[in-house]
Parts: structure tokens; C-alpha cells; sequence
């Protein structure tokens, strides 16, 4: 059985070379294009972490004045969010959904490319605020008003900023339309919604909290722009505005914008731990029913990043985070199910799926404490938070996002990446990752507030600084591991074949990398294991 | 276990030390939830690691309605009964004293704390170079928090407590203070001198802090600074 070829297609004759990198409407070139810019922008928000952790390696101001620190982790924390995780969900969501479907492209592919260009121009544009005379943007990532009103935060590097991460937003929610359209509209013969990859699932729930959550940031980013230049008052409470507003838009975007970042890496893992476990994922609908309470659970409880403010309903909001707590923990127990009597191996992609697994169940269970307002109050705004949300947004996301690396480039590329410098990355990033975070913990305990360039002499916190500065160049280690890996492989890699993984899903019933508009044709889909099925029943009606 | 390693400090304020008991049963069943799932991951990946040259498939199971109806159910009682615990916990923490001990008033600003008792006309202003350093009374203490300006957060890490200081409203914490000096600092990020903003909090006698409070102002901001 093979799809019809659509009659007229876009972007069938592409120009080569750069200049079809440039205008290509092919959603698996748009894939690698956003994959490609992501790494960018991680590799730059990465290196500003640097800093911060050599500035705070001893106490005293030894590296950047406080003004640059504090542009630093502003910038980081959002290259990091906006500019690395959402927009590397849309490219490996842009390669893979398609694949998954069955589909020759997505529904709107000229509108793909633009949704691209939108983030890349978003991107340039919230990193030129460092070119500007004041610097870039100096009040975190969730640009807490006022700090961020004109008044506090007069420099252009905050304009910039806004403007940015509106093209970044907007550029996410026409991703989100094309995609969901995608989904909806054009899955192959056969590939009912309970076939799909959960992969694809995962992506269907995330979609969803983006064209939920990104257009209450756009408003709430608009107000702000108002605010600074047309004088409006939405959050100076001299003009009778409210700055604990701004909190509840903020937020009402920014916790799905988690679940955002996670769900599609719990959607990676969940497609490598049956393939090298060699069984279909145990509990197929309950995971789903899972994946779908999670992203239903994820826009009521926003305001637990407010329990200190006096001004919200802790109880509840607390009794709505712990709930989706359970959720994610009938993954864990479905991930353990699915591993459970298998036959497992640990190329890469499966060891970084392990490091997932002990690093997120870390980063959950730190969630539950954070969830208790009381503890909170405590814990709130110092490093025990950073420690959280890193190994929620690292040990998930980051973990994750490599195992998706070394498990579909292969794909992408038709080359296999090396599996020795494959395991050495792991095994440095494993042991950087926790030297950096696991001591932050304590120093949130200990009473280290967040966001400070400085801290006190004999606190007791410089010997956990150093040696969570000393494990942050050991992750940095690990990257560039990975970099060689990428730049040998892709030269020198061995040849990838269809399936090097005995896979499961239909991107691996194609050639790698697969052609334009990706079948030449379908195997027959009877369960979400199409080339599962079609490799122990043999090829008979393919 | 890792986790364990990770304890909050026991508090000198009685609502600090609720929450610091509260944080220590979380680690307890923290501990036992990580140990039990990180178990039965290190378990699958010891056990049924593949052997060299065996081909045959696995056993190919889908599911099982009791066990995954059994696994919901398990941490969900879980979550409520820490919900329980933890809600008993905040209504403690929350209380405000019908008649505290003293009532401070509390302004955050860039980048500095001034405190002012009611009543009394005392004010201390802390700066930057001249943190500011208060005296409560032994007991209970009301602080009344505001902003003259950005978002700042009241936090001392030994009360185990801290609150936001919002520009344009009041927030409240009560606490029941233990003698001793206490640091604070600004919690939320409030712009460039975020990290300069240290105040010290020294709880004494009722005697002593009325015969504080009798003080000429002017003297005492310079005496201690």
C-alpha cells in the first residue's frame, strides 16, 4: 500500500546547495534547520552558564561585574527555553511527526519554512539586545514586572527582548497549527490515533498546550511593550496596575511551557526503551490516558510558582501539583514495565535513556517537596529550586534531547554516530551534571538565594560552589565530546542502513536518510509496530 | 542514599521548625519512593540485560489492567496523604498572632530594607554599604511587608520562612522568634544590587528591645552601621 502522491507539490524541485537550505519548504530539511539552530542556541545559553559558574566559583566578583551577571543568566535561562527546548521540539517533531504518520510532508509546508525563519529572526533579535548600549535584558527569564517596566529596565535590550520572544511565540503557534493539521489530516491507511507512535501522542498534547499557553504570553508580552512605550499601566501599581499580573500571565504560559519541554522527551524515551528492550511499550493506552491528564492537569497549576506572594490559593494549587505528580509516575512504572523480562542492550541512545530515567525521577521527586507551600516558603527562590528545575529540565530535557541525537541521527543522516565517544559523553555528561546540580540542593538549603553574582565569604557555600563550578566544565567537556562525535561521524560515520536499530515505527520502513516526500511505500499498519510486525510476519503483503 | 544528604536546617522560629519536620517525613518518603523505583530500574537493567547471541524474542506483553489500575492508585494515595500532612502544616505556619510581640513594618526597595515600628517612630534604613541591623523582640513578631518599588522577597534562611514585598500591597509573616542574630537577604530578584541587600535581625529581651526602641534613631543607625 503506498500514498498518493500529491498532485501539485511544494517545493518539489528545490534549488542545491545552500541556497536549498535557504528556500526549502521540505519539512525534514526545516527539521534539521531548527535541530541544527537549536544546538546553536544551547551551545551559546550554555556558555553564558559558564561564566556564571566561574563568576560564582569563589566568593568576591572575579570575572563579570554584577551588571553582566545578571544580563547572563537572564539570557541563559531564556536562550535556554525559548530558543533551545520549544524550538528543538518543533524540529525533531518537524522530522519525525510526518515520518510517523505515514504523511509525504506536513499540511502547510511554505508555512513551516516561515514558522522557521520567524524563530531564527526571534532568536537574533533577543541576542542583539547585547549589542545595545545598556546590554541585553537584566531581570531572569520571567521578566518579573515592574522590574521590567521602563522605569526599572530603560535599556532597548528589553524591547528587544520582548519583541523577540514575540516572533519566538508566534513562530510556535503556527508550528503548532501545521503540525496538529498534520496529525489530524493526513495519517496513512491504517494508522488509527491508537497506532501512533507515542512519540506523535506526546507531540499531539504538546502542540496543544502551545496554542493554549504561547498566545497568553504573546498578550501578557504586548502589555509589557505597552507599559514601556505607549505608557500604559497594566503592571505599575502607581497607575493602578498590578505587578503579581503579570505573575499569573507569566505563569499560566510558563508551567505548560515545562510540560512543554518535557513531554515530547518523554515521548523520545518511550519510543527507545521498547526498541532495546526488544517489547512493545507496556500499557500503550494508559500511557496516553497519562500523557493526556498531565497536559489537561498542567495549565492548574501555575501559581505554585507564586506561593510566596500571599496573593494566591496555595492549597489548591498545591493539591493540583501533587496530582500530576501521579501521571508521571505511572510512566515511570510503565518504562519499568516495558524493560521488565525484555532483552536489553545500551547502545547510546539507550544509556542517555537511562541517565533520563534516574536524573528526571531525581528532578520529579524534588517537585513534590517544592509543591508543599510550607516547604516552599523555605526553599522558594534560592539554589534548591535551580537544583529542581535543572534536573527536571537537564536531566529530562537535555538527557532526552541526546538520546533522540543518537537515536535518529542515523536517520537523519544515513551515518551511525560512534559509540565509544557515544558512551564517553554519557559517562562525562552523567558525572558533570550531578557534580553541578546535586550540591545546589544544598546550598538552597543552606540559604543561597537565586539570581546573585555574589554570596559571602565563610558561608559555608564555597566549597559546594567550587565544586559545582568544577562539575560545569565537565559538562562542558561532554559537549564538545559530542561535537567530535557529530563532525567524525558525519565524515567517517558507518553506513546506517533502513533500520539499524530494529525498530518499531515507520520513519525506520524508509531509507535513511528517506527520500522527498519520504515512502516510496507503507508497509501495512496493524498496531503502533508497523515494522515491527512487518519484520516477524515477513514481507508477504508489503 | 543521595537524597538523604540533602537536610533542611532546623529552624529558630517555631513556625521554621514545623516546616523543617514537615520537609523531614517529605525526605523520608522521598527516600523510600526513589529507592523503590530506582531499584526496579537498576533491577531491569542488571537482570535483563541481553545475553552475547541470544536472538529470540522476549515475550511480547501489552498490558495489565489491575497492575496499572494498582499503580495509579498507589502514589495517588501517596500525593494526598502529603497534601494532608503538608496543608496542616501551612494552616501552622500561617497563623497570624491576635496580639504579637511587635509589629515591624517592613519596606523593600532597590536596594535596601527599612523597618519601622509602629508607634514608637524608630526607623532604621539599611543601604548597601550600611546593612540594616533591627532588634525584635523575643516571641511572636508580625512583619508587615511592602515595596516602595520592584518585587523584593523578605527572607531570613533560619525562620525556614520568606515572603514577597509587592509594591502597591501588604503581605504578612508571623513568626515565633528564638533569642539570637539572624542574617536575611532579598530572595526575589530585584535588579543590579540584588545580592547587596543583607540585613541582620537580633531577637532579645522585651526589656531590652523597649529600651532599644527608646533610643534616639539617629544614634542607633549610626552606632551599629
Amino acid at each position: 500500500m503506498a500514498t498518493a502522491e500529491p498532485a501539485i507539490v511544494a517545493g518539489a524541485h528545490e534549488p542545491r546547495g545552500v541556497a536549498g537550505w535557504l528556500t526549502t519548504v521540505d519539512h525534514k530539511r526545516i527539521g534539521i534547520l531548527y535541530v541544527v539552530t537549536a544546538v546553536g542556541f544551547f551551545i551559546i545559553s550554555g556558555l553564558l552558564s559558564l561564566l556564571m559558574r566561574a563568576e560564582l566559583a569563589q566568593p568576591g566578583l572575579q570575572v563579570v561585574n554584577e551588571s553582566t551577571y545578571n544580563q547572563l543568566f537572564t539570557m541563559h535561562g531564556t536562550g535556554m527555553m525559548f530558543l533551545f527546548a520549544t524550538p528543538l521540539v518543533a524540529g525533531l517533531a518537524n522530522y519525525f511527526v510526518p515520518l510517523h504518520v505515514g504523511a509525504p510532508d506536513v499540511a502547510f509546508p511554505r508555512l513551516n519554512a516561515l514558522t522557521y525563519w520567524l524563530y531564527v529572526l526571534g532568536g537574533v533579535v533577543v541576542f542583539s539586545g547585547f549589542l545595545t548600549a545598556s546590554g541585553a535584558a537584566a531581570f531572569g527569564w520571567t521578566g518579573y514586572a515592574p522590574l521590567s517596566e521602563a522605569t526599572y529596565s530603560p535599556g532597548a535590550g528589553v524591547d528587544l527582548w520582548i519583541i523577540g520572544l514575540i516572533l519566538v511565540g508566534t513562530s510556535s503557534i503556527l508550528g503548532a497549527v501545521n503540525l496538529m493539521a498534520t496529525i489530524f489530516g493526513m495519517r496513512a491507511p491504517g494508522m488509527t490515533m491508537f497506532r501512533l507512535p507515542i512519540f506523535t501522542w506526546n507531540i499531539i498534547v504538546t502542540l496543544t498546550l502551545i496554542m493554549f499557553s504561547f498566545p497568553v504570553l504573546t498578550a501578557a508580552l504586548a502589555a509589557l511593550f505597552i507599559d514601556r512605550n505607549l505608557g500604559g499601566g497594566f503592571f505599575d501599581p502607581t497607575q493602578g496596575g498590578d505587578p503579581i499580573l503579570w505573575q499569573h500571565l507569566f505563569w499560566f504560559f510558563g508551567h505548560p511551557e515545562v510540560y512543554i519541554v518535557i513531554l515530547p522527551f518523554f515521548g523520545v524515551i518511550t519510543e527507545i526503551i521498547p526498541v532495546f528492550s526488544r517489547k512493545p511499550l507496556f500499557g500503550y493506552r494508559g500511557f496516553v490516558f497519562a500523557t493526556l491528564l498531565i497536559g489537561a492537569y498542567s495549565f492548574s497549576v501555575w501559581a505554585h510558582h507564586m506561593f510566596t506572594t500571599g496573593s494566591v490559593n496555595n492549597p489548591f494549587f498545591s493539591a493540583m501539583t501533587m496530582l500530576i505528580a501521579v501521571p508521571t509516575g505511572v510512566k515511570f512504572f510503565s518504562w519499568i514495565a516495558t524493560m521488565w523480562r525484555g532483552k536489553l542492550t545500551f547502545p547510546t541512545p539507550m544509556l542517555f535513556a537511562m541517565g533520563f530515567l534516574f536524573m528526571f525521577l531525581i528532578g520529579g521527586i524534588t517537585g513534590i517537596f517544592v509543591a508543599s507551600p510550607p516547604i516552599d516558603y523555605a526553599v522558594h527562590d534560592t539554589y534548591y529550586v535551580v537544583a529542581h528545575m535543572h534536573y527536571v529540565l537537564f536531566g529530562g530535557t537535555v538527557f532526552a534531547s541526546f538520546a533522540a541525537f543518537y537515536y535518529w541521527i542515523p536517520k537523519m543522516s544515513g551515518r551511525m554516530m560512534g559509540e565509544r565517544l557515544g558512551k564517553l559523553h554519557f559517562w562525562l555528561m552523567l558525572i558533570g551534571f550531578n557534580l553541578t546540580f546535586f550540591p545546589m540542593h544544598q546550598m538552597g538549603l543552606n540559604g543561597m538565594q537565586r539570581r546573585v553574582a555574589d554570596y559571602p565569604a565563610e558561608s559555608g557555600l564555597e566549597v559546594l560552589n567550587a565544586v559545582s563550578t568544577a562539575g560545569s566544565g565537565i559538562v562542558a567537556l561532554s559537549i564538545a565530546v559530542f561535537l567530535f562525535n557529530l563532525f567524525v561521524s558525519m565524515k567517517r560515520g558507518a553506513s546506517a542502513g533502513d533500520d539499524p536499530w530494529q525498530a518499531n515505527t515507520l520513519e525506520w520502513a524508509t531509507s535513511s536518510p528517506p527520500p522527498h516526500h519520504n515512502f516510496k511505500r507503507l508497509p501495512p499498519i496493524r498496531s503502533e509496530r508497523p515494522v515491527f510486525d512487518a519484520r516477524h510476519t515477513g514481507p508477504a503483503d508489503g | 542514599m543521595v537524597l538523604t544528604t540533602s537536610c533542611a536546617p532546623q529552624g529558630s522560629t517555631s513556625q521554621g521548625r514545623e516546616i523543617s519536620s514537615l520537609y523531614d517525613i517529605f525526605l523520608w518518603i522521598a527516600a523510600g519512593v526513589f529507592l523503590v523505583t530506582a531499584g526496579l530500574i537498576a533491577w531491569s537493567i542488571i537482570r535483563y540485560r541481553a545475553k552475547p547471541g541470544d536472538d529470540d524474542l522476549p515475550e511480547q506483553f501489552h498490558q495489565n489492567l489491575k497492575l496499572e489500575v494498582t499503580w495509579f492508585a498507589i502514589p495517588q494515595i501517596l500525593v494526598v496523604v502529603l497534601f494532608v500532612l503538608s496543608a496542616f502544616a501551612l494552616n501552622e505556619v500561617n497563623e497570624e498572632s491576635p496580639e504579637p510581640d511587635a509589629v515591624v513594618d517592613v519596606t523593600g526597595f532597590q536596594w535596601g530594607w527599612r523597618f519601622t515600628y509602629d508607634g514608637s517612630g524608630k526607623e532604621v534604613v539599611g543601604t548597601p554599604q550600611e546593612p540594616a541591623k533591627v532588634l525584635v523582640p523575643v516571641g511572636n513578631v508580625s512583619f508587615v511587608l511592602t515595596s516602595a518599588d520592584v518585587v523584593h522577597s523578605f527572607y531570613v534562611p533560619d525562620f525556614l520562612i520568606k515572603r514577597d514585598a509587592v509594591p502597591g500591597r501588604d503581605t504578612r509573616i508571623d513568626v515565633n522568634v528564638d533569642a539570637g542574630v539572624y542574617d536575611g537577604v532579598c530572595a526575589e530578584f530585584c535588579g543590579l544590587l540584588h545580592a547587596r541587600m543583607p540585613f541582620t535581625i537580633e531577637a532579645v529581651s522585651q526589656e531590652a528591645f523597649q529600651q532599644w526602641l527608646q533610643e534616639p534613631p539617629e544614634g542607633v543607625a549610626r552606632g551599629d552601621g
